[in-house]
């Protein structure tokens, strides 16, 4: 719990006036929810019954013995229905919305997964959804736009600035402060004003709650490590937080896209260009130059291409209660390849941040030890990407073909 | 009481209504934008309102939007930016000039240093992501050096909520003539009076009128009402459409 929504330095509610009674209002109705035990109970039966709640935790044998360290297991938001943690969020926001009497939801989106979960959820509570996407991610990501659209979403493409995620975030903040009246803007991530940091890792903590009881089910002890992979932060939120204050040491894997050039990477701890800033709505580490423009990021993974980070994990990480890491697109590749053909599971290139950050460290630990690697997302969405990387020639001829039966029908 | 109110109410005495233009620095460039705010003061609008670029200007709509990304490609320097603003102020001491910023560019170079190097020549920050709540301290600094910050008020600001602002409100007041972002039209220019005279309950500093002020009719239709209106993205587009001169038109038909 946080006074007016800060964590440490950071956190807090910079938000234009015209927002302030929208956000009172939620700030309250969250409040009164998670007192209401009817709620809860909605809301657990919400996500039992239509997301698959509990995931597993699966332990992972031939990665374990072949590199000879750590025990391995995973968490499997991968099994979340939407294929991805962000499932979870959506639901007690969603169900929030109602409560709140709102008839419209808005997100906005950076791989598509949130926009995705986002429309899901609008549908079955027979809401209204609109979704801001980056013109970027747009072309990156286009079957996630397919379904939005399937589902009854309308998806809109945000063509300015750097048209990724932080823009597509942008517009959403200027839809609500157009339409707050009936609309209520449903965050992704535990980013942006009170309450949305400590409302999205409340939601999310079901992971860690669940990694909890499941660890002394399975090896009757925490697990000694966790790793998470970090883009806004919600998934590592959700499965660090239970863990806080105990022996349990948690590791989140940002992402080192290509090199560490300004522009070339998303990392937001352990670089110079980032720095303590005000944006968006919250205060936080922020990647900026030294007039405080925001810059530019690149990742593999759309997901966890941001510019920011959750204040959550900002003022953790100045505490030292989380360690922070990185991966580059190649070992991350490498990574996903290892755990798909090691235990036939095909994680999200942004889980693959995790697990090539745990793979790094596994081997080196002793065999008693136990670690859990947070696989957030399944990788299907990440076909086109990934047939790219591994440069799988007949994709190409596939999808040559496609268009060529197309066009000619 | 602040210079700032001082300034507005002894204009006000032989003026029915005031003007405020904004303008973004470093739009199309720095030098353009320099000759623009110039040519603004030298037509004699009371005030100035000099928009410093952010990356992420989640309060404008797509034309201040559109300037700020292409003027944030120039690199403006906020300490050149004060530098510039002081060069106006001593060129044309009778108007005066306003701040626009987001918190993180002057976070980034420092809240104190800001308002310490502003002292003399800004007379007022306007900092639509800065709430109330978050800038007490910031606010005190200002009054200090003399600058008024300027808090915002909306037609959807309740009563409660309005004593808050009311009691905060210092130089002026920017009351916001509707929801969303700047550039839309405001047609409900009707429903303001109402709206104003809520405000005018609670507040008791000179009152600006922005978000949708375009046409002489809209400053015809603030006349009477409120202390100044504020033209921002409509100057913008003339300037897109027809440079300088198609400001000045704009500006010499307002009142």
């Amino acid at each position: 719990m946080s006074h007016e929504g800060r964590f440490g330095q950071y956190g807090g509610s910079y938000i234009p006036e015209i927002l302030h009674n929208s956000q009172q209002q939620l700030i309250a109705a969250y409040r009164s929810a998670m007192a209401d035990e009817t709620f809860v109970a909605e809301l657990e039966w919400q996500l039992q019954h239509f997301s698959g709640r509990p995931t597993p935790l699966t332990f992972c044998p031939n990665l374990s013995k072949t590199l000879g360290g750590a025990q391995i297991y995973l968490k499997r938001e991968d099994l979340n229905h939407s294929g991805a943690h962000k499932m979870t969020n959506v639901i007690g926001q969603g169900l929030l919305t109602k409560r709140m009497g709102k008839k419209r939801i808005i997100a906005e989106t950076g791989a598509g997964q949130h926009g995705v979960a986002s429309a899901l959820i609008a549908a079955r509570l027979g809401l209204e959804c609109t979704v801001y996407m980056g013109a970027h991610d747009i072309e990156r990501q286009y079957p996630n736009v397919f379904w939005m659209k399937q589902l009854g979403a309308t998806v809109v493409s945000v063509e300015s600035g750097s048209r990724t995620l932080r823009d597509a975030l942008d517009e959403a903040m200027r839809d609500w402060a157009q339409n707050y009246q009936d609309t209520h803007y449903l965050i992704g991530t535990a980013c942006g004003c009170e309450p949305y940091p400590e409302m999205v890792a409340g939601f999310q903590s079901v992971i860690g709650n669940e990694v909890k009881k499941q660890a002394a089910e399975q090896f009757g002890a925490l697990p000694d490590k966790i790793y998470a992979c970090v883009g806004g932060g919600s998934n590592a939120c959700g499965i660090f937080l239970p863990f806080l204050d105990t022996d349990t040491e948690l590791v989140g894997v940002e992402a080192g896209g290509i090199g560490d050039a300004p522009g070339e990477h998303a990392k937001r701890f352990h670089v110079a260009d980032s720095k303590p800033g005000i944006a968006q709505g919250f205060a936080s580490l922020f990647l900026q130059d030294d007039q405080g423009q925001l810059m530019e990021t690149q990742s593999i993974s759309a997901g966890l291409d941001y510019v920011s980070v959750s204040p959550i994990l900002a003022d953790l990480e100045a505490q030292g209660k989380v360690r922070m890491t990185s991966a580059r697109d190649d070992e991350v590749l490498q990574a996903f390849r290892t755990l798909a053909s090691n235990e036939g599971i095909i994680p999200a290139l942004e889980s693959s941040h995790a697990v090539a950050g745990a793979l790094r460290e596994a081997a080196a630990l002793d065999p008693s030890q136990k670690i859990v690697i947070n696989i957030s997302g399944r990788g299907d969405k990440d076909i086109f990407n990934i047939a790219k990387a591994v440069k799988d020639t007949q994709f190409n001829e596939f999808l040559a073909g496609y268009l060529e039966r197309e066009t000619q029908a | 009481m602040s210079s700032l109110q001082k300034y507005i109410i002894d204009q006000r005495e032989s003026k029915p209504i005031l003007l405020m233009t904004h303008v973004v620095y470093g739009y199309p460039t720095v030098a353009d934008s320099l000759q623009l705010m110039a040519s603004l003061l030298e037509q004699g609008v009371e005030f100035l309102e000099v928009q410093f670029p952010f990356s992420d200007p989640v309060a404008d709509g797509p034309a201040i939007t559109a300037a700020c990304h292409a003027a944030v490609e120039n690199k403006p320097e906020l300490a050149q930016y004060l530098v510039d603003m002081a060069k106006l102020k001593t060129a044309y001491p009778d108007s005066r000039i306003l701040m626009m910023s987001y918190l993180n560019p002057l976070y980034r170079f420092g809240l104190d240093r800001v308002v310490c190097l502003a002292r003399g020549v800004i007379s007022g920050f306007i900092i639509p992501d800065l709430p109330l709540e978050m800038g007490q301290q910031f606010a005190d600094e200002c009054i200090n050096a003399d600058i008024a910050p300027i808090w915002l008020a909306t037609p959807d600001t309740d009563e409660e909520r309005l004593k808050v602002v009311g009691k905060a409100a210092y130089g002026m007041l920017y009351c916001v003539s509707r929801r969303g972002v700047t550039g839309q039209h405001t047609d409900q220019l009707n429903d303001l009076s109402s709206y104003l005279q809520r405000v005018k309950a609670h507040v008791d500093v000179p009152l600006g009128v922005g978000f949708g002020i375009q046409s002489p009719q809209d400053v015809a239709d603030l006349t009477g009402q409120a202390d100044i209106a504020i033209l921002g993205s409509a100057l913008l587009n003339a300037f897109n459409q027809g440079g300088i001169p198609a400001v000045q038109q704009l500006v010499a038909s307002l009142r």
